[in-house]
């Protein structure tokens, strides 16, 4: 009884913004969406929140078509932001709350406790045109979630945010998971999704090329990474190319970073370190990282492009297209 | 999903939005005062001329005339507006400070009188040689000067019975002459409004209905293309449309915005009445007459009834496409584009009513009254200014109602597609395409 994105294909003219991508998200976690710029993730959202319909495929949410669902299943973080900019704080959130059929009284409180939450109560009869960027950023956030909705999705909820109210943002988040709720976000900070996310999907020129548990996800790479630093000139690791299995995949000042076919034990690169004469200050095993995989499965070039665009979005989040 | 607490919500929004904001209160008041000075403009018209009356100086060169021309020529300025004075008998002149003709003697001073704006005129009478009177006014040089063209009534009454007079008419007779005739005019059809006498007052009214009809849908019209605009270039939409459908929205947006908008038109209206009611006193303070030159026609009921709905379901039909017209556009310049062919065809009907008018029994005036994008306009005009079988006001407002579902129902589609749509240019095309998928 999960929500189930099944076979969605979405064609604007000659685009193809999903070819036939299917998905799950169990009740209850977090899930976290990847893709490059354009591969169809803010489609993939509206398409859930059915406010555009798919050329063929369906979205059930606990057995139910989403178009049957009441729209306070859902609430919506969209990537472009926008409020009323001469409204009040407290009279567009109230207003928002309504149209969710909340009751005014009920929303009241719901305002106050949120404000005071993100700690700007102040703010209440403010204009949101008066409001900082990253805090009207909150308050958008609360238009999503007042009428405490069962499923919530949000399309890049971190950009903007400075690293303390990323953090706030963070134990709303934990806060609504542990309340039986489920959240679904785009990002494209991977450190996020690793810190937060049970389980993901990439998608990649409309096409979902892998999802599932972040973990089953990470062991199906079919390799493992290990880091290894010893203590001496550093300058020594050739030796590690001559194992079987072994490609080095970065090397740092203070340590290199060393990938292994699964079909191999980490542990020899260790023993022959030692047999070397090396005095070994770090030995780590561990799982590939998620920018690992997403680049294993889109590519270097996404990568980079993802970089560029963070590099000019990020001052400011709506820059229109 | 039922329509109605959404729309609600999102009408009372937009109409809290709209009558607070401080253009809203200006516009308002201003076209409040406005309304008001217009209704009150004859006393003031009336006032001003009865703080600067006219002084003309006679100069008399003709000592055989029966009557005295200074009265008579008083009386022609004094009474003006009455269209029966002048003629027949002269009388005394009537009292008040009416207009100030003096007989003078010598005609250099009072030309140079008139030369330093001490006198306003100054109209000499001689015996020409033919025997007929001979005038010469100088004066003001407008030819459409008011006392100008009272002073050339009055010498034209003059002269005529100076004629009489010679040919040896008494004056008894001729203003047996001049009484006007027994005349009668029955209309052919019994109930042909035009045979009222309030039909001067039905031709105000139809001017009123048809242009505040017209200007209900430009401005309101234009409010509500011009707020949807702001919420898609201001990306407020997206949240709506999860919030809510299309349709609410829609609705919502037009009541609100029609709600703000009768508002304006309740102010307005309430200046009027004060306007009227003030009216009376006020001129009598003046000591002018400052009714208005008509009479009101009585209407009944359904009429006025007919007169709403035609005006609601206009302003709603011409409105919810203005909403989709606005949902088109990604920036709030292109507004105007997009609205363009709604503005000709509510300007269409505002043209072909006037010209309707005056021809409201012809055929192709009935038949385009009865078409829903110009009945509102048309069937009013035609209601007031001829007779309308109930049929056809039924049949009108049935065809409306008709329409008005349909642009419902096409302008909801538009909208949802239109909406998510941005960056493209305005095209009725690309929003048709992605009309077929949405909601």
């Amino acid at each position: 009884m999960s929500l189930i994105v099944d076979s969605v294909t979405k064609r604007f003219g000659d685009v193809l913004a999903l070819d036939d991508a299917s998905f799950a998200v169990e009740p209850g976690r977090i899930f976290g969406l990847l893709g490059a710029n354009g591969a169809g993730k803010t489609t993939s959202m509206r398409i859930v929140l059915d406010i555009l319909r798919p050329d063929s495929g369906r979205v059930t949410w606990k057995g139910v078509e989403n178009t049957e669902l009441p729209r306070r299943t859902w609430g919506y973080l969209p990537e472009e932001r926008g409020l009323y900019s001469r409204m009040k704080v407290g009279e567009q959130l109230r207003f928002f709350a309504a149209l969710y059929g909340v009751p005014d009284a009920d929303a009241r409180s719901v305002v106050d406790e949120w404000l005071e939450r993100f700690r700007i109560p102040e703010y209440l009869d403010r204009k949101v045109e008066e409001l900082s960027k990253g805090n009207q950023q909150k308050i958008q956030f609360m238009a999503a979630i007042l009428h405490d909705p069962d499923v919530l999705i949000m399309d890049e909820p971190f950009t903007g945010l400075d690293p303390v109210n990323v953090r706030l943002l963070k134990e709303a988040f934990l806060q609504m998971r542990d309340r039986g709720k489920t959240l679904i976000f785009s990002t494209h900070q991977m450190e996020q999704v690793e810190e937060l996310c049970e389980s993901i999907a990439i998608v990649d020129r409309g096409r979902v090329v892998v999802s599932g548990a972040l973990r089953d996800v990470k062991r199906a790479m079919g390799r493992q990474v290990v880091r290894l630093a010893t203590d001496g000139d550093g300058h020594g690791v050739e030796w590690l190319t001559e194992l079987p299995g072994v490609t080095i995949a970065t090397q740092r000042e203070d340590y290199v970073e060393i990938r292994v076919t699964a079909d191999r034990d980490p542990e020899t690169i260790l023993h022959s370190a030692l047999e070397r004469g090396n005095r070994v200050t770090r030995f780590e095993i561990a799982d590939p990282s998620l920018e690992e995989i997403f680049v294993e499965h889109v590519g270097r070039r996404a990568v980079d492009e993802e970089e560029e665009h963070l590099a000019s979005a990020t001052p400011s989040a709506s820059d229109g297209r | 999903m039922n329509v109605f607490p959404n729309a609600l919500h999102v009408a009372r929004r937009e109409y809290l939005f709209r009558v607070r904001g401080r253009t809203f209160i200006i516009t308002t008041l201003l076209l409040a005062v406005a309304v008001a000075a217009v209704t009150m403009l004859p006393t003031f018209l009336g006032a001003l001329g009865v703080a600067d009356p006219p002084e003309i100086a006679v100069h008399v060169d003709a000592d055989d005339l029966s009557s005295d021309p200074v009265t008579a020529i008083q009386v022609a300025l004094t009474a003006a507006g009455d269209p029966g004075g002048v003629e027949g008998e002269v009388t005394a002149p009537p009292e008040g400070d009416g207009a100030r003709v003096t007989r003078t003697d010598d005609p250099e001073e009072a030309a140079d009188a008139v030369r330093n704006e001490e006198l306003d005129g100054l109209l000499t009478i001689t015996r020409g040689e033919s025997g007929d009177l001979a005038f010469e006014y100088l004066g003001d040089a407008n030819p459409m000067g008011r006392t100008r063209i009272l002073i050339t009534q009055a010498a034209t009454a003059i002269t005529v019975s100076d004629r009489l007079e010679r040919a040896g008419v008494s004056a008894g007779e001729s203003a047996e002459l001049f009484a006007p005739p027994d005349f009668t005019a029955t209309a052919a059809d019994p109930d042909d409004a035009r045979d009222e006498e309030d039909f001067g007052g039905a031709v105000v009214l139809t001017y009123v209905v048809v242009i505040l009809t017209f200007m209900a849908i430009l401005t309101y019209g234009n409010w509500v293309a011009q707020s949807v605009a702001e919420e898609k270039s201001g990306r407020v939409m997206e949240l709506l449309i999860t919030a809510a459908t299309p349709r609410q929205l829609l609705t919502g947006k037009v009541l609100g915005t029609g709600a703000a908008g009768l508002t304006q038109y309740l102010a307005m209206i309430v200046a009027l009445v004060i306007g009227f009611a003030i009216n009376g006193p006020v001129s009598e303070i003046f000591g002018v007459a400052g009714q208005l030159p008509f009479t009101l026609p009585a209407l009944e009921a359904g009429w006025v009834i007919a007169f709403t709905a035609f005006f609601l379901l206009g302003f709603i039909l011409y409105s919810t496409l203005y909403a989709a017209a606005g949902s088109m556009v990604s920036r709030i310049e292109d507004v105007q584009q997009a609205v363009g062919p709604l503005i000709y065809l509510a300007m269409a009907g505002y043209f072909v009513s006037f010209v309707a008018m005056n021809i409201p029994d012809e055929g192709w005036v009935k038949l385009v009254s009865l078409v829903p994008f110009f009945s509102p306009y048309l069937m009013p005009a035609r209601m007031l200014l001829s007779n309308v079988a109930p049929w056809e006001v039924l049949v009108a407002l049935a065809l409306l109602v008709g329409t008005l579902v349909l642009a419902m129902w096409l302008a909801s589609r538009v909208y949802s597609a239109g909406v998510l749509l941005y960056g493209q240019r305005v095209g009725i095309r690309s929003v048709l395409r992605a009309t077929r998928v949405s909601r």
